[in-house]
């Protein structure tokens, strides 16, 4: 079971990238669920971009688990 | 299974590193290889479109985290990162890890936010009041030079919400274009072409000349506004001069086009005059996180920036980071100073 060896490293990067002490809370957790996408909805079809600038699609995140985490330099 | 970080619009821009929101998604793309650098992850990023399309489809939270399953569906979400209950979710949905890495004991190779090519300080910050960005559209030229300035605006809630208030013009250098202020030639100025019916205190203003030759500070201004109707845009333009390095030096005309409305992905900047951490407040908040109850945080406790940079901000090596240590990683935070590499202004 590699990949979850994987999964404990990314989790920890999470940890850097959330930093809620630096972070101010705007609504409640409980708000947030009940917004759209809910649980068992598809991910949303978006385009995007990987970090070489090419496109990314959300619809490709298919056959395997994903953890997506927002974050962004400050 | 995978991971992918999206880099998304800064949540609180001028903080740390002096960042300020890209206007092209190659700036953007340029904001996540930065935090590549500075973050040391290995996990993938994937950057938001400059309409930030992918931030808006989920929710509009800074640091929201999905579990999507291999048909495409989410199964877990959370409005906040959360890696120990990922980590039980992915339990539950996967089985358990057959090694468990820990924070603490990953030594990641961070490097430090990028540095301003030139002296801050040389000009007071202004003290602004609380404020909100509003929408500002910069008028991209296909061929023109890059926005070394960019310009955020604020406006306080009775502009935005009745026309009448406060707002915040603030032209901050790009670190990502390593450009400084040209303070041999004219100071910045701009000019407002106001809308019919729209009453400004200004429609023109010009930042003070500075003593030194070359500065990043930013340029700023506020400007009392008696009536600015809602539908009605302004369009502002802004005349500069700054050098990339000692010999590429441009007088640079640009454009924007502001309207009076709350822009909902412009973030709360935090920098000095606008949000700067109060230490105390800090530590207490930070503490908080004290679970053994010895009014200290070890490496365990903490979360977020602290972590990576834990043992610079352990000033007396105890492994621990009590209330004063706490309160020096505020002032860290508020003038963007690499630990223990306090900045040094030049004679």
């Amino acid at each position: 079971m590699r990949s979850l060896a994987r999964f404990g490293l990314g989790l920890i990067l999470a940890a850097i990238l959330g930093g809620p002490a630096l972070a101010q809370r705007e609504k409640k957790d409980e708000d947030f669920s009940k917004e759209k996408p809910a649980i068992g909805e598809k991910l949303p079809k978006v385009s995007i971009f990987d970090a070489a600038g090419k496109e990314f699609k959300t619809a490709d995140l298919r056959g395997h688990y994903t953890v997506l985490t927002f974050g962004c330099l400050t | 299974m995978k991971f992918y970080f999206v880099y998304k619009t800064l949540a609180h821009p001028e903080l740390v590193g002096s960042y300020v929101q890209p206007f092209t998604i190659e700036e953007r793309l340029a904001h996540a290889r930065q935090a590549d650098k500075q973050l040391g992850a290995t996990v993938p990023w994937i950057v938001d479109a400059m309409d930030n399309r992918l931030k808006h489809a989920l929710g509009d939270r800074p640091n929201s985290e999905f579990i999507i399953d291999p048909k495409g569906a989410v199964v877990r979400k959370r409005a906040w990162s959360h890696p120990a209950q990922v980590r039980k979710d992915l339990e539950e949905l996967v089985g358990k890890a057959d090694t468990f890495t820990r924070e603490e004991n990953i030594k990641l190779k961070l490097e430090p936010p990028l540095k301003a090519p030139a002296p801050r300080g040389t000009m007071p910050r202004l003290q602004r009041p609380r404020m909100q960005a509003i929408v500002m559209e910069p008028v991209i030229e296909k061929k023109g030079l890059p926005f070394y300035a960019k310009l955020r605006v604020e406006a306080d809630g009775p502009l935005i919400n009745r026309g009448e208030g406060q707002l915040y013009l603030g032209f901050h250098l790009d670190p990502f274009h390593d450009a400084h202020w040209n303070n041999l030639t004219s100071p910045l100025k701009f000019e407002l072409e106001l809308p019919k019916g729209a009453k400004f205190e200004k429609a023109a203003g010009e930042a003070a000349k500075v003593k030194a030759s070359s500065d990043t500070d930013p340029r700023e201004f506020l400007i009392d506004v008696a009536n600015w109707p809602v539908d009605l845009p302004v369009k502002l333009t802004v005349t500069y001069s700054a050098c990339v390095g000692e010999r590429a030096c441009h007088v640079v005309e640009q454009s924007y086009v502001l309207r009076r409305v709350r822009d909902i992905d412009g973030g709360g900047a935090r920098s000095d005059g606008a949000g700067m951490w109060k230490p105390e407040e800090f530590a207490k908040q930070s503490l908080a996180s004290d679970k053994d109850g010895d009014g200290k945080l070890s490496k365990s406790e903490v979360r977020g920036l602290m972590l990576p940079h834990f043992d610079d901000f352990d000033a007396n090596k105890d492994g621990l980071l009590d209330a004063k240590e706490i309160e020096e990683v505020a002032r860290w935070l508020n003038t963007h100073h690499a630990p223990g590499v306090p900045d040094k202004p030049k004679k």
